[in-house]
């Protein structure tokens, strides 16, 4: 905890907290334990020797431990493999404007692809920084999120909502 | 070699719309702080606290052992050097 004082935590978890729950939520697609993962990770963070200026070095480091506990569960088989549908059952056709079906298609994807999209696209990371955030390899992630983003397309493409061509 | 790792453009843009629409989806509790963030501090420092604890605490627990084990020895080395004035 060192050099983080706890006026300085406080901020750091306004700004990041939300965020943090809403990545972990559709990574996992599992409320239940959403707030357990959160807690821990910013309390293993607290527990690290960070220094205090670096606000971005937090958010990844946080992200991260985050990461590493969802990837945890998921391999001690803690999550099934059910989707927690955010609103109303999904429509008989699926359509691209309805909320359920976007979460349900988003959670058929893998754990990892679904973080990878996320940080990606939603937070809005570079490659250096997901790897970071991940704690795997720059070029991997180059790799994997390609992956991710061809399996998403093809994942839209069963669905009628992209054009195979 | 940058295309093996590039959809088309159209399929880039429906992946990026999609995940648009991910990130705007409700989260259940947005808000919900998981509990206030002093408790979280504390919980913290405590656990930072008895972490010390037990680093300070472990040359004690290995040398405890040890301790108990030279005595033993010392004392059958004694016994074994002292057994001819005994006998």
């Amino acid at each position: 905890m060192g050099r983080l004082d706890e006026a300085a935590f406080a901020g750091f978890h306004d700004r990041c907290a939300t965020g943090l729950r809403a990545y972990v939520h559709r990574v996992i697609g599992n409320a239940a334990d959403v707030d357990d993962i959160v807690q821990e990770a910013f309390l293993r963070m607290l527990r690290a020797e960070l220094p205090s200026d670096d606000d971005e070095q937090w958010r990844r480091y946080v992200y991260r431990i985050a990461s590493n506990l969802i990837v945890d569960r998921w391999r001690r088989g803690k999550f099934e493999q059910t989707v927690a549908i955010v609103q109303e059952p999904v429509a008989p056709t699926p359509h691209y404007e309805d909320d359920a079906t976007v979460a349900q298609i988003f959670a058929e994807l893998k754990p990892r692809e679904r973080a990878l999209l996320w940080l990606a696209y939603v937070e809005g990371e570079s490659h250096e920084e997901i790897a970071a955030s991940l704690g795997v390899g720059r070029r991997g992630v180059r790799v994997l999120l390609f992956r991710a983003r061809r399996r998403l397309r093809d994942l839209l493409q069963a669905r009628g909502i992209l054009v195979n061509r | 070699m940058t295309e093996w790792f590039a959809l088309n453009p159209e399929e880039d843009r429906a992946v990026a719309a999609f995940m648009s629409r991910v990130s705007n989806l409700r989260i259940p509790n947005p808000d919900s702080r998981i509990r206030d963030v002093s408790q979280l501090w504390c919980k913290a420092q405590l656990i930072q606290r008895w972490e010390a604890e037990r680093r300070a605490q472990r040359p004690l627990d290995i040398m405890q052992p040890i301790e108990i084990a030279g005595g033993l020895v010392a004392t059958g080395l004694l016994l074994y050097w002292s057994l001819p004035y005994l006998l």
